[in-house]
C-alpha cells in the first residue's frame, strides 16, 4: 500500500490567490532563505491546514495520540491525608500524655511540617476548611468533599477529648514556629490577652467574608497564610516577607502565628475547654519549683495549673520537670549500679 | 467536694455530647450535601490567548506568573484532532527568525522548549513541505505562558492549542490567583467531568 499522504499537486503561482493566507505569510517568511540556499526548484508550500488531517487521511497506520489530561490527586490518596491527620492526632496525644517525651514530638511535628506542609503544600489544612465549611453550610449552591469536612471535624472533636492535640505535633504552620522559637520570653499577661483578641477579629472577618456572594466572596485565611509561600517554595514577595517576619518575631516569641491569629485555634480553644483529659500539672507537695511555669512560652501555666485552651501541646513542661528528669536521672543509675554488680 | 465533682463531670460530659452532636450534625449535613469534586479550569472562550489570532501582540502570561504553585499548574494542551500537523508550525518555530539551510526558521518559540516535533511516516526529502509534522507538548516542562496559544491561531494555525489546567500542580485554592489577576475573569469552577473535556472556543465570546 503506498503511503497515502494528503496533497494538492501543481505548482503554478496562479494558485496563490487561492491558497489561505497563511501561506502568503509563510512563503514571505521562508522565501528570502530559500531563494538564498536552496535551488530554485524548491516546492511552494501547499498542504492546506484549513482543516485539521485525521487519522485516516494521514494513514500508515497512524493514531492520533491521547491528549495530556493529568488527573486531580487520587481520591483514596486524599483520604489518605485525612487517615495520617487523624493518626498523627493520636501519636501526638500518646506522645504528649503518656510518654510525657518532648523529642518526640518534636519529631512527629517535623514529620507532619515535611509531609502537610512541604509536600502537600499546605493544602488542605483545618484552619483554611474552616471557610469552606462556612461556604458550604451557608450557600445552598456550594459543596464542598466528603475529606474537607473530616479535615475541619477531626481535630475539633479530638479537642473535645485532648486538648489542643493537633496545634502541637500535626499543624505544619505551628511547627514551623515552633522549629524557630529558640529564645522565646515571657509575653507580658495584659499584652498576651489583648494580642489575643486578634484572633477574634480575624475569626470574625474571615467569616464575614466568606459568606459573602460567590462573586464578592474572598478567603481571607487563606490570602494570608503567612507559611503557605514556604511550603510552596513560592509566593508573592510581600507575603513571604509577611511569613519571614513572623518567623523572625516567633524566635523571642513562641507561636505569634497560633497565639494572636489563627481563628481555627479560637475553635480549638472553645472546645479544649470542655476536654476531658487534657495536659495537666501537678505541683509535687515537696518540690514547688514553677519551672514548668518558667519553660511554657505561651502563658499557659497559671498558678502551678495549666491553662488547657492556651496549651500548645508542646510538651515544654514537662521536659523542663526536674522530678521528670530526677526520675530519668534515677533509672539510668541504677540500671549502672545493677549493672555493675552482676 | 466529691459531689461537687461529679457535677462538673456530668456537666462537662454533657457539654462534650451537645457539642459532639453539632459537629456530627454539620459534618453528616455536609457529606449529604457533598457531590462530586468542582476543580479550576480556564474558559477558553474567554482567555484572550485562546481568542485573538496573531495581532502582532503579546501573548499574555499572567497563568505563568499568578500561580501559587512554582510551576503554573496551567500549561498549553494541543487538542492533536484539530492539529494541522503543519511543516512550519508557527507555535513550535519563531516564524519571525532568520532561515537556515533547512529551509526552517532558525529558532524555537517556546523559551522552554517544551514541544517536541516528530515527522509522521517517511519524510519525501524533495518535498518535506507536504509532509505531516506532531508536535507534542512536554508537559512537565511547560508552564503555560500562551506564547504558543496565541500563535497557533488563524491566519496561521487552526487554533489547536489552548491553555489548560493541571490536575497534578492544582493545589485547588479557594480562590484562584490566577482569576483574580485576569482580566477578562477567564477561569471557573466545574465539575471535574466537564473540567477534562476538550476546551470549546468560542470566537464571538
Amino acid at each position: 500500500m503506498p503511503h497515502p499522504r494528503m496533497r494538492v499537486r501543481g505548482g503554478e503561482l496562479g494558485k496563490l490567490k487561492h491558497a489561505p493566507p497563511w501561506v502568503i505569510v509563510a512563503l514571505l517568511v521562508l522565501l528570502p532563505g530559500a531563494v538564498r540556499s536552496a535551488p530554485a526548484q524548491a516546492l511552494p508550500y501547499q498542504r492546506p491546514v484549513d482543516t485539521a488531517p485525521q487519522a485516516d487521511s494521514i494513514g500508515g497506520g497512524y493514531k492520533t495520540p491521547p491528549v495530556q489530561k493529568p488527573l486531580p490527586r487520587d481520591y483514596w490518596l486524599q483520604i489518605v491525608d485525612v487517615v495520617a491527620l487523624a493518626a498523627a492526632m493520636g501519636i501526638s496525644v500518646w506522645l504528649v500524655l503518656r510518654r510525657r517525651s518532648r523529642r518526640w514530638l518534636t519529631a512527629l511535628s517535623i514529620g507532619c511540617l515535611a509531609y502537610f506542609g512541604f509536600y502537600r503544600e499546605g493544602c488542605i489544612c483545618p484552619i483554611g476548611s474552616l471557610q469552606n465549611v462556612v461556604v458550604a453550610l451557608t450557600d445552598p449552591k456550594y459543596s464542598i468533599p466528603m475529606v474537607v469536612t473530616a479535615t475541619f471535624v477531626l481535630p475539633l472533636a479530638a479537642a473535645l477529648f485532648f486538648g489542643r492535640a493537633f496545634c502541637g505535633g500535626v499543624c505544619a504552620l505551628g511547627a514551623i514556629q515552633e522549629l524557630v522559637a529558640l529564645k522565646p520570653v515571657q509575653v507580658p499577661r495584659r499584652l498576651d490577652w489583648a494580642l489575643g483578641l486578634l484572633k477574634y477579629v480575624y475569626l470574625g472577618l474571615a467569616v464575614l467574608f466568606a459568606v459573602k456572594p460567590a462573586l464578592v466572596r474572598d478567603f481571607l485565611i487563606c490570602r494570608f497564610d503567612p507559611f503557605v509561600g514556604f511550603f510552596r517554595r513560592t509566593g508573592a514577595p510581600h507575603m513571604l516577607m509577611l511569613g519571614g517576619g513572623f518567623l523572625v518575631a516567633g524566635m523571642f516569641v513562641g507561636r505569634p502565628y497560633c497565639r494572636y491569629l489563627c481563628p481555627y485555634g479560637v475553635l480549638l480553644a472553645w472546645c479544649t475547654r470542655l476536654a476531658r483529659r487534657g495536659v495537666t500539672i501537678t505541683p509535687d507537695k515537696e518540690l514547688d519549683c514553677g519551672l514548668c511555669a518558667g519553660a511554657c512560652p505561651y502563658g499557659a501555666i497559671e498558678k502551678m495549673r495549666a491553662v488547657r485552651r492556651n496549651c500548645m501541646y508542646c510538651a515544654r513542661c514537662y521536659a523542663s520537670c526536674p522530678r521528670d528528669g530526677e526520675l530519668a536521672h534515677a533509672k539510668a543509675g541504677l540500671a549502672q549500679v545493677s549493672g555493675a554488680a552482676s | 467536694m466529691s459531689e461537687d465533682l461529679t457535677r462538673r463531670d456530668l456537666f462537662g460530659t454533657v457539654a462534650r455530647g451537645t457539642v459532639l452532636a453539632v459537629l456530627g450534625g454539620g459534618a453528616g449535613f455536609l457529606v449529604k450535601k457533598a457531590n462530586g469534586q468542582i476543580v479550576w479550569q480556564v474558559n477558553a472562550s474567554r482567555c484572550i490567548n485562546s481568542r485573538l489570532g496573531d495581532a502582532g501582540a503579546e501573548a499574555c502570561s499572567l497563568c505563568t506568573t499568578e500561580c501559587v504553585v512554582a510551576l503554573s499548574a496551567v500549561r498549553a494542551v494541543n487538542e492533536y484532532s484539530k492539529c494541522g500537523r503543519c511543516n512550519i508550525c508557527p507555535a513550535y518555530f519563531n516564524i519571525t527568525s532568520a532561515v537556515n539551510e533547512l529551509g526552517q526558521p532558525s529558532e524555537k518559540l517556546c523559551p522552554r522548549d517544551a514541544i517536541v516535533r516528530k515527522a509522521i511516516g517517511k519524510v519525501d526529502p524533495e518535498d518535506p513541505a507536504n509532509n505531516f509534522y506532531e508536535y507534542i507538548i512536554d508537559e512537565e516542562k511547560c508552564d503555560g505562558c500562551g506564547k504558543c496559544v496565541m500563535k497557533c491561531k488563524e491566519p496561521l494555525g487552526l487554533g489547536s492549542i489552548t491553555l489548560r489546567v493541571r490536575y497534578d500542580r492544582c493545589v485547588n485554592c479557594n480562590y484562584c490567583s490566577i482569576l483574580k489577576a485576569c482580566p477578562q475573569n477567564a477561569l471557573m469552577q466545574l465539575p471535574i467531568e466537564q473540567a477534562l473535556e476538550p476546551a470549546q472556543v468560542n470566537r464571538a465570546g
